[in-house]
């Protein structure tokens, strides 16, 4: 009996293989950053931490006063301003759809040169890096505080992700269907209806459906700058302080906002994923009841 | 040989021949592309009508109201546009943004100063308390890291929820909570940060590699250290990119909340607007659009190293 073998096989184990743990140099860097921007951050900013021990207590003040005084009463005004949000975050999506939709085709590497391309894609980071609030103060001067304003500045960031976005799906597309039409003549235009659209469309709709979930928090954030909707239905309840107004607003928005994102999913995953397997036997079945009636002779 | 150069021989092709056999017929439209269509075309119409149910959007009339604009306004917002706006636009930093005795240093006690500055500090804290927090809660937001289906449903539905509020409604309920100042905007964008981050996150954990995972719990792991282990190394890094995509979001969100008095250059804005002085509300967009950039360049650049 040797010495090794009485040993436990764990040590044993231990001992043979761990090999050393290499120095994270980025690790290291990244954590020392985070550590001091956290020390500067929490350190420097006027943000009275001492309140975050009373707000447990104002909350339960809150509650009460909102159970209190619960009505229904501003209920139709509620629903009213969602209707707006819902309606500018609509007419947005619209806006930005329409407008990005040249210019995908025109952004998407595999359609156009470089010397077009980057070009555009510049100009759709331009449209993407402005904050929606900056687009809409910079529009009151011209069209007012209004539906309309925020329908605009929100449609106008909406070109720059839609745009962005969409070129990389044509981007991602089945180079075969090109090549087809290519090489039975198709010209530019051809080629786009016959081999582009087909493959991209639905997830290009998709995405527009997505970015209307999106604007929908989006217009309900520039309500509280007066564009109307219920961001600023709520912030009008919180300036006054009517809590009951605050909460009713809230549950609205709550609701809403997951009832769209519902639907919209379901129709996104419509979009890419094609009929349920059930609903295109029936639909075949359909058809091919059809077919054999209309050349049925007799 | 002996037809003109110009025209086509007329041989018969390959396809041609193949031509009698019949075209297949085409497929009539899907009853759902019909029935998105006729919604989405009505929904457009409610939407865009000028009447109780519509915001009165006129595509025809809209260049028209371009045009016909507030002179004082678009002077105060666009002297960019004036023909001397180098010197102006220098002068108006200086007023607004700088300290009067040393007119080359920006002074970051000036409003708008201090309130860029408060908008950074924002960010960063909702930033980093956010993401903190949204590691364990993504891993617990996915059916391979949640103990059980209860965790997991709990947890999904109050993200849902969370997700569902817009950040301007977490600050105007938190400035309830806590009153004016930073605080209420760290703790809205903080949540927002949770919804963005734990839903990214939580669906990148589902597409993780089960062999590490396995070979965790072969070996004898707990739950908890098969995730720590097998799990957390994986998705680290799209966590990471996560966290600073979620940093440029809250960069851009954080100048809204001064509004309802969530703190940040917002602050800064709606008391310049309300004092009808556009050229500060100018200066400030200005300044503000050059830091969203830069930020957003360097987070750029950082998360396609990482992913």
């Amino acid at each position: 009996m040797t010495e090794t073998r009485s040993r436990p096989a764990r040590s044993r184990l231990a001992e043979q293989v761990r090999p050393e743990r290499p120095f994270a140099r980025f690790r290291w860097t990244v954590t020392l950053v985070l550590t001091a921007l956290l020390v500067w951050s929490s350190a420097t900013v006027d943000a009275s931490w001492g309140r975050l021990t009373e707000a447990p207590g104002r909350a339960v003040g809150f509650a009460q006063t909102l159970v209190a005084n619960a009505s229904l009463e501003p209920l139709g005004v509620a629903l009213e301003a969602m209707w707006e949000s819902i309606a500018i975050a609509w007419i947005a999506t619209l806006i930005g759809a329409v407008c990005s939709f040249p210019l995908v085709f025109l952004a998407a590497g595999n359609l156009t040169r470089g010397r077009v391309k980057q070009p555009v894609r510049q100009l759709l980071n331009v449209f993407r890096a402005v904050p929606e609030i900056v687009l809409a103060i910079a529009l009151i001067p011209f069209l007012g505080l209004g539906p309309v304003t925020g329908a605009v500045a929100m449609g106008i960031s909406s070109i720059g992700t839609l745009g962005k976005l969409s070129a990389e799906i044509v981007e991602s597309i089945d180079r075969g269907p090109l090549e087809a039409v290519e090489a039975s003549g198709g010209g530019r235009l051809t080629r786009l209806r016959w081999a582009v659209l087909p493959q991209a469309m639905p997830e290009i709709a998709a995405f527009w459906l997505y970015r209307f979930e999106i604007n929908i928090r989006v217009s309900a954030v520039l309500g509280v700058i007066g564009i109307g909707g219920i961001g600023g239905f709520i912030a009008q309840a919180v300036e006054r302080n009517v809590f009951e107004r605050i909460g009713l607003g809230l549950v609205v928005v709550i609701l809403a906002t997951m009832l769209v994102d519902a639907i919209s999913s379901r129709l996104r995953r419509r979009l890419i994923e094609g009929p349920s397997p059930a609903a295109q036997a029936r639909r075949e079945r359909a058809s091919v009841a059809g077919a054999e009636h209309e050349e049925d002779p007799e | 040989m002996s037809a003109p150069t110009g025209e086509r021989p007329r041989r018969p092709s390959p396809v041609a021949s193949a031509r009698p056999q019949r075209r297949p017929r085409k497929p009539p439209p899907q009853p759902f592309t019909l029935l998105g269509l006729v919604g989405l075309a009505a929904f457009t119409l409610v939407t865009a009508w000028d009447w109780v149910l519509g915001i009165g959007f006129n595509p025809i009339a809209l260049p028209g109201e371009l045009a016909d604009s507030n002179p004082a306004m678009v002077e105060g917002l666009f002297n960019i546009t004036d023909a001397d706006w180098r010197a102006d636009y220098a002068e108006l930093l200086r007023t607004h943004f700088t300290d009067p005795d040393s007119p080359w240093l920006l002074s970051l006690d000036s409003r708008i100063g201090s309130g860029l500055v408060e908008t950074v500090q924002i960010a960063v804290l909702a930033t980093l308390v956010g993401a903190a927090a949204s590691l364990p809660l993504a891993v617990l937001n996915s059916r391979l890291g949640a103990p059980n289906r209860t965790t997991h449903a709990v947890i999904k539905t109050l993200n849902n929820i969370n997700r569902a509020i817009p950040d301007v409604i977490w600050a105007a309920l938190f400035v309830v909570l806590v009153s004016v100042g930073a605080l209420p905007g760290i703790l809205a964008l903080t949540m927002f940060t949770i919804g963005v981050v734990v839903k990214l996150t939580s669906d990148v954990v589902d597409g993780v590699d089960l062999g590490p995972v396995e070979a965790a719990r072969a070996a004898g792991a707990s739950h908890a250290a098969a995730m720590r282990t097998a799990l957390v190394p994986q998705i680290l890094p799209s966590f990471a990119s996560f966290s600073l995509y979620a940093f440029e979001l809250n960069l851009r969100g954080a100048a809204v909340l001064g509004f309802v008095g969530a703190g940040g250059i917002g602050q800064a804005m709606n008391y310049y607007w309300s004092q009808l002085d556009f050229e500060a509300v100018s200066v400030i967009i200005f300044v503000y659009l050059v830091l969203v950039v830069i930020v957003e360049q360097v987070s750029i650049s950082v998360r396609r190293r990482l992913v």
